[in-house]
């Protein structure tokens, strides 16, 4: 073999490597849910799946799912609404554009600690009892939006406004153009961005945190148990999260590609 | 309404823009400046007050102790965002050059694990490297070591390993897409004119993907040096960072006016380095790496 050779099967070698450090973590996981253990880690101590039924039995990580679930869906409606408005006015050329353009996709760098912290100063100097659909929907819109804008906004600048003028030729107002002409050529990125903006919203952690009232989401639950009682069936909320949130964004990433994503 | 109307798109701008920009002042920009304000503010026993006070960053800039742990905070942001960048980089330049079909299945790979919450990414560490975990288990059983080895968990280390394992998408990503804007005739011009793999590699392939390798690790080291999650699970009293002490003085101690002074250093650390960065390469580039 040349030295080309060797370089190329080491290449290769260092990238199954890499793949594997990066799912045998998760592989671990999973196969700590079903060990019969009382401790979260090894020796295996046999098969079990009662880790499993702890869960399912458990009125709090059920709350906790449809928290997440309730928060994501009106959050990510919010979101996607926000930056469609936006986009289109992002069709037109006015002043101060670069700056808006600034002011919304900034947050994303900023550290998602301070986004949490600004938000806790801020509710409870007006005085707002924290709660799901308050602050942590204010919270998880805040961190969605500029992504929502930014998987959005190409879709729709690919518009053809030729076709807006052919519409209005034909006596339409502004609002049938939208209803009758932008709306179906549009729906199926707003539908992806939605998506996509709920596997964020379920992702949401830090900020949650801060601004949190009696209901938990599904990272924070898990959180409160990691830090307060490390309980044995950990491993098997994990995996389950694990599941619920592949599952998820398989979903979004399916009809991202589907609908023609370019950013 | 009839008559001769504008072409172009629909609406006007500013009022389609006004629900999203209102948003953004009411819920970001006032509670930024609401941030800014109350570190200037005390705290005392009987909550927070309005002030002009200095105390704040007073305390941060003279105790040492605030000092050092923005210090370690940066060397560990630093090293996981150097030890990422090492690592990923041969994995973008590999996947950047696989025919089509296997490129798109080595991305959808790459970013199946970073689905799964970050929180749950940092937790799976502790029962890897824990007194229980994984890795004694396996060196026990080798007859490597007789006791478990406790060292592993709970340190600067452990916080390492788990902030790269968390972040590293962020890395390989925008390399990957500046490598696979590299035209492969490009290379084969290289070696044409005699360049060996390795000159074609630092002298072709590195300069044109620099750009993607400094969005990467700007994202990386900002994203690290917020940590919170990571550290406050692997990092025990020794790995604590940054994050852990604004998070302290809002959900241990009532300490809001310093928690808000500490947050503002951090913000003001960011900001430093996205405008250090900025000189380089746009922000757009960043972001268009983390969409």
């Amino acid at each position: 073999m040349t030295a080309d050779r060797w370089v190329v099967v080491a290449l290769r070698a260092y990238v199954a490597l890499f793949l594997v450090a990066l799912y045998a973590p998760l592989m671990v996981l999973v196969a700590l849910s079903f060990n019969d253990s009382r401790i979260i880690g090894f020796p295996w101590e046999g098969f079990t799946a009662r880790w499993y039924g702890l869960i399912l039995d458990s009125p709090a990580f059920a709350e906790a799912i449809v928290n997440s679930a309730l928060v994501g869906i009106v959050s990510a409606a919010i979101g996607t609404a926000l930056a469609t408005a936006l986009g289109l006015g992002f069709r037109h050329e006015f002043r101060l554009k670069k700056v808006l353009f600034y002011a919304i996709v900034t947050p994303i760098v900023l550290p998602g600690i301070a986004g949490g912290v600004l938000l806790l100063l801020f509710f409870s100097l007006m005085g707002v009892t924290p709660s799901l659909l308050t602050t942590v929907l204010v919270a998880h819109v805040n961190w969605l939006l500029p992504f929502a804008f930014l998987v959005l906004y190409p879709r729709l600048s690919r518009l053809d406004s030729a076709l807006e003028d052919a519409a209005r030729d034909l006596g339409a107002t502004d609002w049938q153009v939208f209803a009758r002409v932008i709306w179906p050529a549009i729906w199926p990125g707003a539908l992806a961005t939605f998506l996509f903006a709920l596997t964020l919203s379920f992702d949401e952690f830090i900020r949650t945190i801060f601004v949190l009232g009696g209901e938990r989401t599904i990272p924070v639950h898990f959180w409160v148990l990691v830090v307060e009682e490390l309980t044995p069936e950990l491993p098997a909320m994990a995996t389950a999260i694990v599941v619920i949130t592949v599952c998820l964004s398989a979903l979004a990433h399916a009809v991202l590609t589907r609908t023609g994503n370019r950013s | 309404m009839t008559g001769i109307r504008a072409g172009g798109p629909i609406g006007r701008p500013l009022l389609l823009a006004a629900p999203a920009s209102l948003w953004i002042a009411l819920f970001t920009l006032a509670p930024f400046v609401l941030l800014v304000a109350v570190s200037f503010w005390v705290s005392g026993y009987y909550g927070t007050r309005p002030d002009f006070s200095l105390s704040n960053y007073a305390r941060i800039f003279q105790n040492e102790l605030y000092g050092l742990q923005l210090l370690k905070t940066l060397r560990i942001a630093l090293v996981s965002t150097l030890l990422a960048l090492v690592l990923a980089y041969p994995v973008a330049w590999f996947i950047s050059r696989q025919a089509l079909r296997m490129k798109t299945l080595l991305i959808l790979v790459l970013f199946i694990p970073f689905w799964v919450n970050y929180v749950v990414r940092a937790f799976v560490w502790l029962p890897i490297l824990g007194r229980s975990g994984a890795i004694n288990s396996a060196l026990l059983r080798l007859g490597v070591i007789d006791t478990p080895v406790d060292g592993l968990l709970y340190s600067e280390g452990a916080v390492i390993v788990g902030l790269v394992y968390v972040y590293t998408l962020f890395m390989t990503l925008p390399i990957l897409l500046t490598l696979e804007r590299i035209d492969e005739n490009v290379l084969d011009a290289a070696r044409d004119l005699g360049a060996a793999p390795l000159q074609v590699f630092f002298r072709v392939v590195l300069p044109l993907s620099w750009p993607g390798a400094l969005a990467g690790c700007v994202m990386v080291f900002l994203l690290t040096l917020s940590a919170y999650v990571t550290p406050q699970l692997l990092g025990g009293p020794s790995g604590l960072m940054f994050g852990n002490l604004i998070a302290s003085q809002f959900l241990g101690g009532n300490n809001w006016a310093f928690g808000a002074a500490l947050s503002c250093v951090l913000v003001a650390v960011a900001l430093a380095v996205l405008a250090a960065a900025g000189r380089w390469i746009k922000l757009h580039r960043v972001l268009g790496g983390a969409a």
